[in-house]
């Protein structure tokens, strides 16, 4: 039973276990043990993300700690593993002489946080899972400059993080005392109970702080803009993909309302997540309009990244339609690309030294792509990714997250109100534009003010860079071969849930009656029969499916080859 | 290689701009004009490429056909959900948009030789990314394909205005993305839903049960006159902002004075038609009842523009500021004879399309060359200029006259069909149930072309005639420029001055391609009834060389050869 556990956790327990030999390897004297940590920590998650490809179907142990691993939980330890080895080479280097890895270590432990937050059957194991996340999150904003700034970030941060985790526990208090367990697999919601309503919005205030989401998006400015640019860079996706997570997690508990293949949350919840949604995609946009510091404009613009993907979750996982209308799928692709545009944007930022300090502002990337190029190509690359450009992969990003919310349907029962959101969004895309196009020719047109200089010895950040810029670029020339691989499977299994969806999964019924109370749900209408049975029937017919297989096709119960 | 050459037309300027910035890095004027050679050279294999493109199209599409179609998958396919392709192909409608794209170009790269003299590398591979972007809306036949390289063009053209734009550059670009993005926002979100509706419309109404944006399956669609209404406007707002049309033209004056002259007159030469071939590929075949329905509100605004436009052309002191607002007053005419939605008036709404961009590109070209020797565009301090560039002189009178539509030269012929389309729009003995537009609107429209004689000539007469006044220590020999146009110079624009002639004489062969195509592509694709032979309009086919009988084009469509018709009769008088 524990080696099933063991084998179902591979990647998680290598993180973890990696992450402290790091420490240990920091701890030897002078570079070598630095630069042993840093090839460990690389290691390691090489070693993870190996695991992942290779490994085959896991079983699913109930009865030792509560996981359950899904599809979810596949496709976010693909996304994460794989953004987070260029968090690792973006961060690879030590700003100060006295840093022994614990940088690396952190993130490592953020990251391990990050795939248990997918993987958590139980209140508990969820909870410790987002703060496993965001207390190394909380170190490394302190540690990561020898800046007073810094460590006034790191303290703000923390505060506000306890205090949001504080309400996220209490109201997994009230979610316990409702249903009387707290194995999420077990725990089917009624949203009408007040005590049901009260938990989730204490539960859905704290996955707000996670994901940077208005009214819980104060911090984030003065955070980033305090921590290094690189730590920066790693804050704008995993706590944000953690809270997402765990914001679907939550959602799985309520029962779906809706006509047909269409999944929609109870309308009490709607409501409250369109108008955080909205409000976050405006507030955020504004707030980075009125900003003149590099790293306090991507930080709110990651604020408004954390909207839109709040429109995908709104959406959430649709059966037919592919990632024009699956709005899980199209959540995972744009975090995905997000957060590797993020992090090229914020790795330029720490890799410039504008008249010997750190290049922060505006003025300080005057004469950019002049002086050099190739930086200069990363930022803009990533900003025009960020912006949502054709040909870049924010391009596409967007494409599925809008097409999602334009494309729910006549069964949804707030059909006009998606509409509108995406409305919102799309306006929103073009508010955010205006602040992207001022980084783009801040580095573009003016002659150079101070003298920018690369910092030297930064070979891994470097190639991160290259990394990132390709990621912000590749997936918009070839969206199918990233496409795959960004997909949490909408099939059984493939979500984690609640018995207020599909029950048959949770009681572990074997795949066919579970597919069949999947399929009971789509009552489709009678003249798309045909056209939406590919999609449903994907399992039946996995000839049909090949559109999206990637060369290593997800099982319906996680990653593995088939 | 039919097949292929549309692909290899929008690449070679990728490959191109990719080779340009690879080259060794240039530090004097001598390296500026290797690179900009280089450029040339890529520029000029795209127009050969465009020239066999033309040649294969007339010899193997049909009348009003499309040709040289090339698809393959980009996401997804025909069995799943999603089908997104990478489809090209041309018709009588994008054929000589093409060729003006691609014939620009090369001219444009030949008059920056000496005005470029700082970062050439990235100044030609930017106007080669644009190449390579315009050519490729013009050609896309899938619609998020045509959206990404409508959206793409801002890009190079937002950089060019920036790193090498007029004192107020950055504000004149980031004004023109910004605008221009918000616009395009809401056309995305038209683009989506017309995807949707692709995918959920009942197959009786012409849904396919897929995500797809191939074009001819969103025009089979039959879409709920209320939902048209909507897409319409959302498509609308991305298009008109960039045509532009009155009131949303406020970012063009900017944009044009800043722009370095290559920038203008690409700006205005193509990306303009870019809002207007916008409307005439998507939103009328996809979008007919809204088309009909909103056809006076979109001409009443064509039509204030045109007046507009040229009152306040009239009035700027600014060279480059007054053919600015001549395009605003222009381009009017393109979405007026466009929304008559009668064959004249989209054959000439079209026409008019290519001849503004010959004679506007070709102003804002003579404009820049006067600024590289004189540093100033303003009537004040500007003026004689004949006396001491006589060469000059004769080709800005040449455009001049093309701009206002002087019989004989370019202008005349698309202007006369787009008054013409207005003019019998609504009426009924003419066979168009659907006429939206009535005389007033031309009357209107044709006061504009008054107006627009008396802002051109005014502008030559000031800039041209009278004492020679001209700044201090000008004309400007530095860059080794003589004082009149140099031979690179007249190389720049003769071919274009030629183009303004040959087609001024003998627009045959391109008005018999785009003739049959709009009635095909558009007005067939509308649903309007195959139009009866009008005896009001056509009279006898004259034996002018602007005639097409009806015998030459196979299977003609009888409005069409009406429209011939028309053009032919009006001949005799207005010739010169």
């Amino acid at each position: 039973m524990i080696l099933d556990l063991a084998r179902c956790m591979a990647p998680e327990l290598v993180l973890i276990t990696g992450a402290t030999f790091v420490l240990l390897a920091g701890a030897l004297a002078g570079d070598a043990g630095r630069s042993l940590g840093r090839r460990l920590a690389l290691a390691t998650t090489a070693v993870a993300l190996a695991l992942v490809l290779t490994a085959g179907p896991p079983e699913t142990p109930r009865n030792l700690l509560e996981i359950q691993a899904s599809g979810l939980s596949g496709c976010v330890r693909l996304i994460g593993l794989s953004v987070g080895l260029l968090i690792l080479l973006v961060n690879g280097y030590g700003p100060t002489p006295e840093e022994r890895c614990e940088r690396l270590a952190m993130i490592l432990y953020s990251l391990a946080g990050l795939l248990l937050t997918a993987l958590a059957d139980d209140l508990v194991l969820l909870f410790l899972a987002i703060e496993l996340v965001s207390v190394p999150a909380y170190v490394l904003v302190a540690i990561s400059r020898g800046d007073i700034r810094a460590q006034e970030a790191g303290v703000k941060y923390f505060f506000l993080g306890a205090l949001s985790a504080a309400l996220m526990a209490y109201g997994f208090s009230f979610l316990y005392g409702a249903t009387g367990t707290t194995v999420l697999s077990a725990i089917s919601l009624r949203p009408e109970a007040t005590g049901v309503r009260i938990g989730l919005l204490l539960a859905f205030a704290g996955v707000a702080f996670k994901m940077a989401a208005v009214p819980f998006h104060l911090y984030v400015a003065d955070v980033y803009e305090g921590a290094s640019a690189a730590v920066a860079g790693m804050l704008g996706f995993l706590p944000k993909l953690a809270g997402l997570v765990a914001g679907i997690r939550l959602l799985m508990l309520l029962p779906g309302e809706g006509s047909g293949a269409v999944w929609v949350p109870p309308l009490p919840v709607f409501a409250m997540l369109w108008a955080v949604a909205a409000a976050t995609m405006t507030i955020g946009n504004v707030l980075g309009l009125l900003e003149g510091n590099v790293k306090r404009i991507l930080a709110w613009s990651g604020v408004a990244h954390a909207g839109t993907m709040l429109v995908a979750l709104l959406v959430g996982p649709q059966t037919e339609g592919g990632p024009m209308r699956d709005g899980s799928w199209a959540l995972m692709f744009y975090a995905t690309v997000y957060g590797a545009a993020n992090l090229g944007a914020f790795g330029v930022l720490e890799l410039l030294e504008a008249g010997g300090r750190p290049a922060e502002t505006l003025e300080d990337l005057a004469g950019l792509t002049r002086r050099h190029p190739w930086a200069g190509l990363a930022l803009v690359v990533c900003v025009f990714s960020l912006m949502g450009m054709p040909p870049t992969a924010g391009f596409v990003g967007k494409l599925w997250v809008l097409a999602a919310a334009f494309s729910v349907g006549d069964g949804h029962p707030q059909r006009t109100a998606m509409l509108v959101l995406g409305v919102i969004a799309a306006i929103n895309a073009a508010v955010a534009a205006a602040y992207y196009l001022r980084i783009v020719a801040a580095c573009c047109l003016p002659p150079e003010r101070a003298p920018l200089t690369l910092r030297s010895g930064t070979p891994g950040l470097r190639l991160g860079l290259v990394a990132c810029g390709l990621l912000a670029v590749l997936p918009g020339l070839w969206p199918a071969g990233l496409l795959p691989w960004t997909r949490p499977d909408p099939l059984p299994g493939g979500w984690p849930t609640g018995k207020g969806i599909h029950a048959a999964i949770g009681s572990g019924e074997p795949e066919g009656k579970a597919h069949s109370a999947e399929t009971g749900r789509q009552a489709v209408c009678p003249s798309h029969a045909a056209a939406a049975m590919p999609m449903s029937a994907g399992h039946a017919n996995p000839a049909v499916e090949l559109v999206f297989n990637p060369p290593c096709a997800f099982s319906p119960h996680g990653p593995g080859p088939r | 290689m039919s097949a292929s050459i549309l692909t290899l037309l929008i690449a070679l300027p990728l490959v191109g701009a990719v080779a340009v910035a690879a080259a060794r890095p240039a530090h004097d004027p001598a390296g500026c004009i290797r690179v900009g050679r280089q450029a040339l050279a890529w520029s000029l294999g795209a127009l050969v490429l465009a020239a066999l493109a033309v040649y294969l199209f007339l010899t193997t599409a049909e009348p009003g056909g499309t040709g040289l179609r090339f698809e393959a998958p980009w996401v997804g396919g025909p069995g799943g959900p999603v089908d997104i392709r990478f489809h090209v192909a041309v018709d009588g409608l994008s054929l000589w948009l093409v060729v003006l794209a691609a014939g620009l170009l090369p001219l444009c790269i030949w008059s920056s030789f000496s005005a470029i003299r700082d970062r050439p590398r990235a100044y030609y591979a930017l106007m080669l990314l644009l190449e390579s972007g315009m050519i490729g809306v013009f050609c896309a036949r899938d619609l998020l394909l045509f959206y990404v390289f409508f959206e793409f063009t801002l890009v190079p053209l937002f950089l060019l205005i920036g790193m090498w734009g007029g004192p107020r550059r950055h504000e004149a670009a980031a004004t023109f993305f910004i605008y221009t993005m918000a616009g395009s926002m809401l056309t995305f979100a038209g683009v989506i839903v017309l995807a949707w509706l692709a995918w959920s419309l009942p197959p009786e109404a012409g849904g396919v049960g897929r995500f797809t944006f191939d074009l001819q399956t969103l025009y089979d669609l039959r879409i709920d006159p209320a939902v048209q209404w909507w897409l319409f406007i959302a498509l609308a707002a991305g298009f008109a902002i960039k045509v532009p049309l009155f009131p949303f033209h406020t970012w063009l004056p900017l944009a044009h004075t800043e722009a370095p002259t290559a920038g203008s007159v690409l700006l205005a030469g193509v990306l303009l038609k870019l809002g207007t071939y916008g409307f005439l590929r998507l939103s009328l075949p996809m979008l007919p009842e809204a088309s009909v329905a909103l056809a006076p509100l979109l001409a009443g605004l064509a039509v204030i523009g045109i007046l507009y436009g040229a009152l306040a052309a009239w009035a700027q002191g600014d060279v480059k500021k007054l053919i600015a607002y001549s395009s605003v007053s222009h381009l009017g005419f393109c979405i007026l004879g466009m929304f008559s939605l009668r064959p004249a008036g989209l054959t000439g709404s079209l026409l008019y399309m290519i001849n503004h961009g010959l004679s506007t590109g070709a102003l804002f070209l003579v404009v820049g060359m006067v600024y590289e020797r004189y540093h100033t565009r303003a009537f004040d301090r500007l003026g004689g200029l004949a006396r001491s560039m006589p060469q000059m002189a004769f080709f800005l009178v040449l455009f001049t006259l093309s701009s206002i539509g002087l019989p004989g030269l370019n202008g005349f012929v698309g202007e006369f069909l787009v008054l013409l389309g207005t003019f019998t729009s609504a009426d009924p003995a003419h066979g168009t149930p659907a006429g939206p537009l009535g005389v007033a609107y031309a009357a209107f429209a044709a006061l504009g072309i008054v107006l627009s004689a008396l802002y051109m000539l005014s502008m030559c007469r000031r800039l041209l005639f009278g004492p020679l006044r001209a700044p201090l220590e000008t004309p400007d020999r530095s860059t080794g420029l003589s004082p009149d146009l140099t031979g690179r110079e007249i190389g720049v624009l003769a071919p274009l001055a030629l183009a303004c002639v040959f087609l001024g004489v003998y627009p045959r062969p391109v008005i018999e391609t785009i003739q049959p195509a709009v009635q095909r592509q558009i007005l067939d694709v509308m649903g309007a009834e195959p139009r009866q032979a009008d005896p009001g309009i056509a009279g006898p086919a004259a034996a002018s060389p602007w005639a097409v009988s009806s015998a030459e084009v196979a299977d003609p469509p009888a409005g069409a050869a009406a429209v011939c018709d028309a053009t032919a009769r009006a001949t005799p008088e207005d010739m010169p």
